[in-house]
């Protein structure tokens, strides 16, 4: 029997071995594959896709006056960030604070007037009790819009008082050209240098009457916010709902758990097992040992990456805008990675415990450092190096551009994660060698 | 021993020792293995019989001394040299999860069996009887069917040198002997065994017996030479009509072929220790009749390889 023909029975061995064992598991594939999918659910119901009202108490020396103004504020806002209260003290609104009865106090400037025409900027004090980074965000983008807007109020009242007080000069100049006109007819015939200079002033003043007549019809609404702008995405999916934009994240973190799970308890099994012993007499290798196991456990994982696909799709309404070939490159190559972190688990570990506490922490530095919850642009630079160690930050941006954006697959990241993969592979033979082929001294 | 031995020597070793650490497990082992033959390798637990099983196998390296295994170093070992050795580990290392068929299927393709192998594997589970049960998981077997699965995942590749390491510890008796019928028909197929027990009494199947104590080989023999280096010779117990006196005792203990103290079983039985036992037991009925003693049995005695073992191992301990 050739060589080859051998080599390929022995990959066959771990190939049928690995697969029967996975099947043989009905209630775990199941929970692998449901759990994921209610927690998505959950998500998806838990997280509402409108921005959050904020309990809001406004701190003011005159409540009254204050009101007022809101009242205002609010019909030209026209939305339901604020659902606010008005108070005097601010003492005890920063207590309703730390009780969470209220989500914001926001200070409003004593003498807001006075502050600006001492060419200063009159501040708004806004205090929050949040430790969320996605909730302080939010708040700070909602301060930056009262403030936008409070401005956009006041510069559209004072230009509006300054439309008022320019019809009283309109009427001035008015009179003023009047006058020049009369001039210009008194002018006696032949004195040509006065009636020039009358003639001038006259036109003068009638292109000042005309650029003030202009400047009165426009709206003050204009004249203070002279530009707009309208936001539109590549993706064709302009809008997209939370389960969708998160999606793809927890495709790709559920398929490096399951990979992860199944594989880092493979070798460490085997090894407690005693078997590795009889693999040590016997004719095969580490090479082979590895090759029927990644083998196994691609076949399986991709059948299973399919079936979390299809359900995504079907179910969830999740698009697929790029090709399912880039799709299934990516996702191959997701797995391919994150078996070898398995297999490197499971060959130094030294209990199936010790295995699945390694996979598990795996995960949750996934769920943190991957980009699931925070993008990665707002990471510190000794901290991306961490997010760049683990396969899920590859896949979760190779899905987001195929799926989301309708990319083709990344090659940077794609070489990446491959690169990874092959070095994890590389040096879980070695380390399956040393347990296989070497002789304990 | 048998008549279908070949000739050669399929293992040999020369003051094999290994150390780990600062502990002595096998020291200066010397030994030969005639091919074909049913070698026995008997010791207490912890004596260092499956060290030296590992170091045979390749399995550990050793600290000083040589070995040969099919002619060659373990750590020279070809992919073709592991294909003709079968290791059969003390616990169970194979698969819970798979059934009898698939962990043999399992085996026989890591040893790189053919793909048309359905025929050998069921031949195999009619050997170890377990063809009954090929479908049921491996962790539904009791300990014997384990055991038996073990051997036929061992015999899977047809290998020509195996090593057998305590197959029979923790099953019956019945049981255990079905296992050296086993043995015996792979001997007579032409296999060679090398097999450690804690049985003592399982010496006797075997064609040569190494008793191990301490990390130290004490010395190789058959079963019967065995017996005769524990008690220095055949033993031959003797029963008479007469009550054997003291003058009778002193009287054997000085004859030339006796070896030793008389054993007194009764007032009318004694064992005595002889070089030959064929020879003695016509001289020692002359000496009866001399003296007058009316033998009512005298026949060769087989003492148990436990009182045997028991006896070298004193020996052994009363010499350090």
């Amino acid at each position: 029997m050739s060589r080859i023909f051998k080599f390929l029975i022995r990959v066959s061995s771990f190939l049928g071995k690995e697969m029967t064992e996975i099947f043989r598991q009905p209630r775990l594939i199941l929970t692998l594959v449901l759990g994921p999918f209610l927690i998505m659910f959950l998500f998806g119901l838990g997280y509402p896709d409108q921005n959050r009202t904020l309990r809001t108490t406004f701190v003011t020396a005159d409540p009254a006056g204050f009101q007022k103004e809101m009242n205002a504020f609010t019909e030209s806002f026209n939305s339901k960030i604020f659902d606010y209260v008005i108070e005097s003290e601010k003492e005890l609104a920063l207590a309703k604070l730390a009780l969470n009865q209220t989500d914001l106090v926001i200070i409003v400037p004593d003498i807001p007037f006075e502050t600006i025409k001492n060419n200063q900027q009159a501040e708004f004090l806004i205090y929050h009790n949040e430790v969320d980074p996605i909730q302080i965000g939010y708040i700070q983008s909602v301060a930056r819009i009262l403030v936008d807007e409070v401005n956009r109020q006041i510069l559209q009242s004072m230009a509006e008082q300054g439309q008022a007080d320019s019809g009283s000069l309109q009427i001035d100049l008015e009179t003023a050209i009047a006058k020049t006109q009369m001039l210009r007819q008194a002018v006696p015939a032949g004195d040509v240098k006065t009636a020039t200079q009358a003639a001038d002033l006259e036109k003068d003043l009638t292109n000042v009457h005309e650029n003030l007549a202009t400047f009165r019809s426009l709206s003050s609404g204009i004249l203070v916010s002279p530009f707009s702008a309208k936001v539109t995405g590549l993706s064709e999916v302009q809008v997209l709902t939370v389960t969708g934009f998160f999606a793809p994240a927890v495709i790709v973190l559920l398929l490096q758990h399951v990979s992860i799970t199944f594989s880092s308890l493979s070798i460490v099994r085997e090894t407690r097992s005693g078997i590795m012993e009889l693999f040590r007499v016997a004719p095969i290798k580490a090479f082979e040992t590895l090759v029927g196991k990644y083998l196994s456990y691609l076949f399986f994982e991709t059948i299973l990456a399919g079936v979390i696909t299809a359900l995504a799709v079907w179910l969830l309404r999740i698009p697929i805008l790029g090709s399912l070939q880039d799709y299934a490159l990516a996702v191959v190559v997701l797995l391919f990675t994150s078996l070898g972190v398995g297999f490197f688990i499971s060959l130094i570990s030294q209990t199936d415990t010790q295995a699945v506490q390694y996979s598990m922490l795996l995960m949750l530095a996934s769920i943190f450092f991957s980009g699931f919850f925070l993008d990665l642009r707002l990471m510190k630079a000794p901290i991306t190096f961490i997010a760049w160690s683990l396969p899920a930050t590859y896949g979760i941006r190779m899905l987001q551009d195929i799926m989301l954006r309708g990319s083709s697959v990344p090659l940077l990241l794609f070489l990446g994660v491959a690169g990874i993969g092959i070095v994890l592979f590389l040096i879980n033979w070695i380390l399956l060698r040393r347990i296989m082929e070497s002789r304990y001294s | 021993m048998k008549n279908n031995i070949l000739a050669g020597n399929i293992v040999e070793t020369q003051d094999l020792t290994k150390t780990f650490g600062g502990d002595i497990a096998v020291q200066s082992l010397n030994m030969q293995v005639p091919r074909g033959t049913i070698f026995g390798f008997v010791g207490p637990s912890g004596c260092g019989k499956t060290t030296t099983v590992r170091l045979l196998t390749g399995f550990y390296e050793p600290t000083s001394g040589t070995l040969s295994v099919l002619g060659k170093k373990p750590a020279d070992f070809s992919d073709s040299d592991r294909e003709k050795i079968g290791y059969l580990i003390q616990q169970f290392v194979l698969y819970p999860d798979l059934t009898v068929w698939e962990n043999l299927n399992f085996a026989a393709s890591f040893y790189g069996v053919g793909l048309f192998r359905w025929g050998r594997l069921n031949k195999l589970l009619d050997f170890v009887e377990l063809a009954g049960d090929k479908n049921k998981l491996a962790r539904d077997l009791s300990g014997g069917m384990k055991r038996r699965l073990s051997l036929a995942a061992t015999l899977v590749h047809n290998p020509e040198l195996l090593f057998l390491d305590e197959p029979t510890a923790g099953i019956d008796p019945i049981l255990r002997r079905k296992f050296w019928d086993y043995f015996k028909e792979l001997q007579a197929d032409g296999h060679t065994l090398f097999i450690t027990t804690q049985y003592v009494g399982e010496a006797a199947y075997c064609d040569l017996v190494g008793v191990m104590y301490g990390g130290k080989l004490l010395m190789i023999e058959t079963p019967d030479g065995l017996r005769r280096k524990a008690y220095g010779g055949d033993v031959i117990g003797v029963r008479t009509n007469e009550a054997i006196r003291f003058e009778h005792r002193q009287q054997l203990e000085s004859l030339p072929f006796v070896r030793g103290k008389v054993k007194i079983i009764s007032d009318q039985e004694v064992e005595v220790i002889v070089d030959e036992a064929d020879t003695a037991i016509q001289l020692l009925l002359e000496w009866c009749r001399a003296q007058k003693l009316t033998v009512e049995m005298m026949e060769q005695k087989s003492p148990p390889f436990d009182d045997v073992f028991i006896r070298i191992i004193e020996t052994e301990i009363a010499n350090e």
